[in-house]
């Protein structure tokens, strides 16, 4: 077998990685104009706003934040893999720039920001200011999401959330034949145990995540008996806004990550609940 | 080249208008620095409500000390070469009995001086901290990676007004009066640049920990 070829960084020589294969940054980035991603990264990362410009003005790029990230520490300290220097690979080089990157740089910047960092914000308990390096990386992903520059899968679940506002493709019909085969399957096991569908001024709103009625459906049927065990008086939503997963909000979509949110809280009050409990 | 930099209108110049300027140039835009930020972080909707005092105080004053956060103290040897550092580069310029007795001269007013002893170690403890920052930014990995031309010229702006006290004082390398010249035009400088590079670190770092400190407040969290 030869040896696996290493992609190598034309502006980092030290960027060396593994061949990272996806359609969604391989294919979208031959569509990409050079006046769209400059109007793109100006819009979003050259606002002039107190979060962005109180970053960029303060940082004194000390390698302080490196230790907090788990990338940097599972990688043998390669210093590539820092959070500060993730932000000089993308957004340093895109205002220094003044955005006019071309398309192969979108597509090392979406790989940096997608699969090696994980929104933790560890690396701003870290810093010595508190600067939020991950709001940076946050809108660097923004900015690959508005040029469609971004992993298949993740891409995919922000498509699912926009179009049936959970991230498993599940229509409203599958989510309350779910609920109600979940609720059968219990029955067996336990008398009069119920998982009441809309049910109007309970104490308790029930929220899964995506993968729960999909993959793992016996969550839905243990919550049921943990509920019934405790003696509350609970509920799940009817509506096709039952997913607290949102995925939307990792690529910062804002638009299907306001909506997602605002179905949850819609649930609440259209059923005058006290509380909501998620999954998580 | 010595004569020209010992001359007594040189010195009159840098010592008289050149520091005027340097101060008015550094408080003035000092201000106006603070103050944009602080409007831009008006326009921002969720940004000055999410803001709470005590968390404020609490983060500030958690990072404000050394071994205070959990950073601190890993990094211990970071941690001292940066404290000796700042303290040394805040401290002394203020208390310094050389800078007191000009201040005298000129307004009359004076305050409490450092021991010309004390003030000459700090002096010197910038001085190598400074180096060990410049061996940090071109030995340590993750640093030399995000280390450019202006992060070195930054360091060599805070850097080099202590050099020149340093010699001026000990009257080594040049005679006196040429060494102060040299001394006041890079205080100078370095005043003067405070605001316009990313030593304005000097005060967004309150703004910029306010922040991070109301946020983990705000997840109930612990400021690390």
């Amino acid at each position: 077998m030869a040896a696996k070829e290493k992609i190598v960084s034309r502006e980092f020589p030290e960027y060396i990685r593994d061949p990272n294969p996806d359609v969604g940054l391989d294919e979208t980035i031959k569509d990409l104009k050079p006046e769209q991603i400059e109007k793109t990264i100006m819009a979003v990362l050259g606002a002039q706003t107190a979060r962005i410009r109180g970053i960029m003005e303060t940082c004194i790029h000390c390698g302080l934040c490196s230790e907090a990230c788990q990338w940097y520490l599972s990688s043998g300290k390669d210093p590539t893999f820092a959070p500060v220097a993730k932000m000089k690979m993308t957004v340093w080089e895109m205002l220094k720039r003044k955005g006019k990157v071309d398309a192969e740089f979108i597509k090392q910047t979406a790989r940096i920001v997608f699969t090696e960092c994980n929104i933790c914000h560890r690396c701003s308990m870290y810093c010595p200011y508190g600067l939020d390096i991950t709001f940076i990386i946050g809108l660097v992903r923004r900015v690959c999401f508005i040029l469609g520059v971004v992993p298949q899968r993740m891409m995919d679940q922000d498509h699912s959330h926009a179009t049936v506002l959970n991230q498993v493709w599940y229509t409203q019909n599958d989510w309350i034949d779910t609920v109600q085969w979940q609720e059968e399957e219990v029955g067996a096991e336990f008398k009069n145990l119920r998982i009441p569908i809309d049910k109007d001024g309970a104490e308790v709103l029930w929220f899964p995540l995506g993968g729960e009625p999909k993959t793992n459906t016996y969550h839905i049927e243990r919550t049921a008996k943990l509920m019934m065990a405790a003696g509350v008086d609970w509920t799940v939503s009817g509506r096709d806004t039952w997913d607290t997963s949102n995925m939307a909000m990792f690529l910062r979509d804002f638009t299907t990550m306001n909506r997602v949110v605002r179905g949850l809280y819609d649930n609440a009050a259209r059923l005058r609940v006290k509380k909501m409990v998620l999954t998580e | 080249m010595l004569d020209f930099i010992r001359d007594p209108s040189l010195y009159t110049l840098v010592r008289g208008p050149l520091v005027w300027i340097a101060f008015l140039v550094f408080i003035g835009m000092s201000v106006y620095k603070v103050r944009r930020m602080y409007l831009m972080a008006k326009n921002d909707p969720t940004l000055l409500p999410s803001i709470k005092p005590p968390a404020v105080r609490k983060s500030i004053l958690h990072w404000i000390f050394p071994f205070g956060s959990r950073n601190w103290r890993m990094r211990w040897p970071v941690t001292i070469t940066t404290f000796v550092f700042h303290i040394g580069l805040v401290f002394t310029p203020i208390f310094l009995l050389s800078h007191n007795v000009l201040w005298y001269e000129s307004w009359g007013v004076s305050w409490w001086s450092l021991p010309e002893k004390a003030a000459d170690v700090m002096t010197f403890l910038v001085i190598v901290t400074s180096v060990i920052f410049l061996m940090r930014r071109i030995f340590a990995p993750e640093v030399r990676f995000v280390s450019s031309g202006d992060d070195f010229l930054i360091l060599a702006i805070s850097f080099f007004p202590f050099l020149t006290g340093f010699l001026a004082y000990h009257e080594w390398l040049l005679p006196y009066k040429a060494m102060v010249i040299l001394h006041i035009l890079f205080g100078a400088a370095m005043l003067i640049a405070i605001p316009f590079t990313r030593l304005a670190h000097m005060f967004y770092f309150f703004m910029t920990r306010a922040l991070m400190g109301s946020q983990t407040a705000g997840w109930g969290g612990k400021d690390w």
